[in-house]
């Protein structure tokens, strides 16, 4: 959505000798780990009453709201171009990638074979898509980013 | 004393595994149990009666009797009869002084019974009452069952872990299996749990074993114990395939060593092809027990005489022992010597699972057995359990004027007499009183006898006396793995790693970490009056409402006006409830005509998203909420170069004239755009800065970079309470609202409606019981928060805030008053340690109440 | 407490994926007296049998809607969206 730029993580520039970082908010928490891959950075914008355009990952989520994940380039463009409200969750939402069925049955009691959905996982309210080959992609709030991460570590520790 | 090869046998004869019970090694093959190594190696008494120390042997050899119970590597209650043996375990006997075979506390057998029968506990050890906690030590020193090691406990690793499938079958037997190929074959999704650590084929779907269902809950939720593991099944339908338990018979010496249930027997010959005795004599009410005849002399047994209680049901069975080991019995006065004695009721459906299910039981009087049927929808009985259990006639309660009812407790028949006579005469209470079906076995032993029993003695039907309640666990499961694994989802800011590295104290707030100083918060306080500080804010709520009526809805849900804020303003709010309660507060900023940035405490924020989104499922009016709390990050900077560092930092107008107190203006502050608010929680000129929470940690670090120095919370308690600001849930509470709390000014009763309106009118008509107002203490002394203020010797008021102020050079606070009380310089007292000390009222900040540092 | 509740966006779920708002109450439209406030903020019917109540799917869409929930078996035997205007909750 217009002028909304300080939501936008990609707003930021390098200007007056300024040099903004971004910073994934689970950095920290994945240090040392196997098989997980950070998505945090990964572009990520709701929509509300709006259409999403054919060639974007959509996640529906009620019949008003769908989730769309994209490249961070391209947030800016969908902003601009979509009907209905758009607001760039892209800072908003943490996320990771990770491997096994039964590691997710850890995780959630969501049934994996009715994905994507939107329910609990490792306690929080999260975004759950299934990636094939028994991976999985999770969206959660990233101030329990580290909580989410701890969490899976410690599951991961009960499969070795 | 192994016999020849079994057909079916568990044990691998080619292995050999070596424990060690009570210090001395024991040999046993592969597939064993502890239980049946031992009964190899010689041992017939395994355990010691709960209450009476009497000597136990094996009886049911199928994990639901405590006969067999030992403690195996510090574990205490584990059945040793389906505990599989392995290398290096360490076997010890429980519950015992001494040893199993002299135990020292048998003397309460001995002596002791005519001290302790049923319920003596409430009879005796009640005077003198200083002497409790001497009868508590010394009772759970004589009577119990296995020793926790406590240190242990924690260092047990258990998980949990989630099924959903179309069909769960409870029980691997003839029925369960039957019923879960029957369900694969239609396509279902099929889960098998079965109690034994048995082997089962191949098949054509899912089996886990040994694996306890703990019970049937709501919306086909079962809980499944498979030893460290928890599994928590979903199923669209659940087939209970439990079947059915052979019953003990209650007769003087049923409790003897070499007293066994047919099918223990029967598994110590065919899985560890063990000789169960010399001689035998069986007794039982059914064709399958009485076909354990076969087992028997194959093994060798010599069985001296059969009675099939449907032809012949015994007036008197009488078994006689010596040292606890049975060596002869009489039926009706024909005397059979034996070491060996296969005695069972008809075999009684295993219903517990299906009645907690809301199965309906019922007394079926013509086999003499307890039946479950009226089972809700999603639930099925398959095969023994629903009744199958062939041709059957009821027999006698009990054989005789003694015995056992209740093996777990040592409850007596003469118990249970006493009980009735004692006037508890509903099973309910029977139960409670002498504790019959509350041991390990759960009634899956008792629990017919004990309500045929009661009925006899009271001259009634067992369906006038009807079964007690059953409830999960159906068996006896550890905590540790009912908790699983802890996971606290503690929130961090994007700059909690900062305030880590600068050596914060950091304490929890809610669900967040917050910084509570940096190691001296009055000098942190003090910085942000003299030079500039910087408070990482990001845990504050924050929504964004947006749409064509974003003003109606706001107008609505708040006291305050909101119509007239102007684009590029914002406005200090206060969220009431219906009954006009504060419930939350915080700030509304226009962003644009229908655009608006609300903020909420940091605590409250779950809470007052789903207010508003509530309210809006109510009204539907056209307008979008949005969270975003984690979206943004926000940081306060605040003191006299507040202004300065910012204007290094951004081309935004940052003069007086071009950003002024109370202005909403966006912009790119080091290169990150930002929303800025001017406000003043903290009394002097500030700049909060809401931007995308990536850039947290770096744009904390350019601000300490530009001289601003991290103050935490108590800095920021400090500083607020100087310029008498609340804190919602600090200084108000539940019953708290508006206009007793000193903001009479929020509330605009002119609006049409909103939500509180008529609770304020109608408190504001009754007049206040009690206002906030501010105080300063006469000598210093920092009254507690929460202490309370006394007026002619009671209590009239309480302290909600309090501190030392070293910018006011006095111990300041706000508390709660009687209106009367609460007028500029009253004085009234408070009671700090004990003693009442001075303090003054007032009205007005303590600092700068003008407010021009905060408006310059 | 483990009932599933069909949320109207994401199908059946663990009651604990939601929050629960009680009875649907009637909010008075005028100005109310003040037994009949008190009769509002602080009364329920609090029926044993089923009950019209407010629910939110808290973990998963956060949609707000309405359960007709056998209070004895927690039995649920419809959800809805609050339709258009609000028709039959509490209105301003």
């Amino acid at each position: 959505m217009n002028g909304l730029a300080f939501l936008s993580p990609g707003a930021a520039r390098a200007e007056d000798g300024f040099a903004p970082r971004p910073a994934s908010p689970l950095q920290r928490a994945l240090e040392g780990s196997t098989g997980l891959r950070d998505l945090s950075l990964l572009g990520k914008v709701e929509l509300r009453g709006g259409e999403a355009p054919d060639d974007v990952e959509a996640i529906r989520i009620t019949p008003h709201r769908v989730l769309l994940l994209c490249e961070p380039e391209r947030c800016a463009e969908l902003l601009e171009t979509t009907s209905g409200l758009a607001i760039d969750l892209t800072g908003a939402l943490a996320g990771i990638e990770l491997e096994g069925e039964v590691l997710m049955r850890r995780l959630t009691d969501l049934d994996l074979t009715r994905l994507p959905a939107a329910g609990k996982v490792a306690g929080v309210q999260a975004v759950v898509t299934s990636s094939g080959g028994g991976r999985y992609r999770i969206f959660f709030a990233q101030e329990v980013g580290h909580s989410v991460v701890e969490a899976v570590r410690d599951l991961q520790e009960g499969l070795a | 004393m192994r016999l020849p090869p079994q057909a079916n046998e568990l044990i691998d004869r080619s292995r050999e595994v070596v424990f060690s019970f009570e210090g001395k090694p024991v040999r046993a093959f592969a597939g064993d149990t502890i239980g049946s190594a031992l009964f190899a190696s010689g041992r017939r008494v395994f355990s010691r009666s709960f209450k009476y120390h009497r000597r136990r042997g094996l009886l049911c050899c199928s994990g639901a009797c405590p006969n067999c119970m030992l403690t195996v590597d510090g574990t205490p209650n584990v059945r040793s009869c389906v505990e599989p043996a392995h290398d290096g375990a360490t076997v010890e006997a429980q519950n015992v002084l001494g040893s199993l075979d002299h135990d020292l506390l048998s003397i309460v057998d001995k002596v002791g019974r005519p001290f302790t029968p049923v319920g003596f506990y409430y009879r005796t050890m009640i005077r003198p009452r200083r002497l409790w906690p001497l009868y508590e030590t010394f009772l759970r020193n004589v009577a119990g069952l296995g020793r926790v090691d406590k240190r242990r406990g924690r260092t047990t690793r258990y998980d949990a872990e989630n099924r959903s499938v179309d069909v769960l079958v409870i029980g691997g037997g003839r029925s369960g299996l039957a019923a879960a190929r029957a369900a694969a074959a239609d396509g279902d999704r099929v889960l098998l749990v079965d109690e034994n650590a048995r082997s089962f084929g191949e098949e054509p779907f899912e089996v886990v074993a040994p694996a306890c269902a703990l019970g049937i809950y709501e919306g086909g939720l079962v809980p499944v114990a498979a030893g460290r593991l928890l599994l928590r099944v979903r199923a669209g339908r659940i087939v209970v395939a439990t079947g059915a338990v052979e019953q003990p018979l209650v007769f003087p010496g049923n409790d003897l060593v070499g007293v066994m249930l047919p099918d223990g027997a029967r598994r110590l010959i065919r899985d560890f092809a063990l000789k169960p005795g010399e001689r035998a004599v069986l007794i039982a009410a059914d064709d399958r027990a009485l076909s354990v005849t076969e087992d028997l002399e194959r093994a060798g047994v010599e069985v001296a005489a059969t009675v099939d209680l449907r032809e012949h049901d015994p007036t008197d069975i009488f078994a006689e022992g010596r040292r606890g080991l049975l060596r002869a019995v009489s039926i009706d006065g024909v005397g059979h010597d034996c070491d060996l004695l296969l005695a069972a009721g008809a075999p009684q459906p295993a219903y517990s699972l299906l009645a907690q299910a809301g199965a309906q039981i019922s007394y079926d009087a013509d086999r003499g057995i307890f039946v479950p049927g009226g089972l809700p929808a999603g639930v099925e009985a398959a095969g023994r359990v629903a009744g199958e259990v062939g041709p059957l006639l009821p027999t006698r309660a009990c054989h005789g004027d003694g015995g056992f009812v209740c093996i777990c407790e040592d409850v007596a028949v003469k118990d249970m007499k006493r009980a009735l006579a004692e006037g508890f005469d509903s099973i309910e209470l029977a139960k409670r009183y002498t504790t019959v079906t509350m041991g390990p076995c759960q009634g899956r032993l008792c629990q017919r006898s004990s309500i045929r029993i009661y009925a006899r003695e009271q001259g009634t039907d067992e369906a006038a006396i009807g079964t007690t309640t059953a409830r999960p666990p159906w068996t006896p499961v550890t905590l540790g793995l009912l908790a699983g694994r802890t996971h606290e989802p503690a929130r961090l800011t994007a700059i909690h790693h900062r305030h880590v590295e600068a050596g914060a104290d950091v304490i929890w707030t809610g669900a967040w970490r917050r910084p509570h100083s940096y190691g001296d918060a009055p000098a942190e306080a003090r910085n942000v009056h003299e030079t500039v500080g910087v408070i990482d804010v990001s845990t504050l709520g924050k929504l964004l409402v947006v749409g064509p009526d974003a003003v109606e809805f706001l107008e609505r849900l708040y006291p305050n006006r909101y119509s007239d804020l102007k684009p590029g303003r914002v406005r200090y709010g206060v969220l009431s409830t219906d009954a006009g309660r504060i419930m939350d507060d915080g700030t509304v900023a226009r962003l644009d005509d229908d655009r608006f940035y609300v903020t909420t405490t940091s605590t409250g924020a779950d809470s007052v998203l789903g207010w508003f989104e509530w309210w809006n499922a109510v009204w539907r009016l056209d307008v979008e909420i949005v969270n975003l709390t984690g979206a943004l990050a926000a940081v306060n900077v605040a003191g006299p170069q507040a202004r300065d560092v910012l204007a290094g930092l951004t081309r935004a107008d940052v003069s007086a004239e071009g950003f002024r107190y109370l202005d909403a203006r966006e912009g790119a502050v080091a290169g990150v755009p930002c929303l800025m608010l001017r406000i003043g929680f903290v009394g002097e000129l500030g700049y909060e800065l809401h931007f995308a929470s990536p850039y947290g940690e770096y744009l904390w670090d350019v601000l300490r970079d530009r001289g601003a120095r991290p103050f935490g919370l108590e800095a920021q308690r400090i500083l607020r309470l100087e310029k008498q600001h609340i804190i919602v849930g600090q200084d108000t509470d539940s019953e708290s609202n508006i206009l007793d709390a000193n903001m009479q000014w929020i509330a605009k009763l002119d609006k049409d409606d909103f939500v509180g309106k008529w609770a304020l009118e109608q408190a504001q008509e009754r007049g206040p019981r009690e206002l906030l107002v501010g105080f300063e203490m006469a000598n210093g002394t920092v009254p507690a928060e929460g202490s309370q203020i006394v007026r002619d010797g009671g209590p009239s008021g309480r302290v909600t805030s309090s501190r030392w102020s070293e910018q006011v050079g006095k111990a300041i606070g706000l508390a709660w008053l009687p209106p009367d009380l609460a007028e500029e310089d009253a004085t009234f007292e408070i009671r700090v340690n004990g003693r009442l000390e001075q303090a003054r009222v007032r009205l007005r900040p303590f600092f700068d109440p003008a407010g021009d540092r905060l408006k310059s | 407490m483990s009932f599933l509740l069909t949320c109207p966006n994401c199908g059946a779920r663990d009651v604990n994926e939601f929050a629960y708002a009680g009875e649907v109450t009637r909010r008075p439209r005028t100005a109310p007296s003040f037994r009949e406030l008190t009769d509002y903020l602080y009364f329920r019917r609090n029926v044993a049998g089923v009950q019209r109540e407010w629910w939110q799917h808290r973990f998963g869409c956060e949609a707000w809607f309405l359960a007709d929930r056998d209070t004895r078996t927690n039995e649920v035997l419809g959800v809805e969206v609050p339709g258009a205007a609000g028709a039959d909750v509490a209105a301003v």
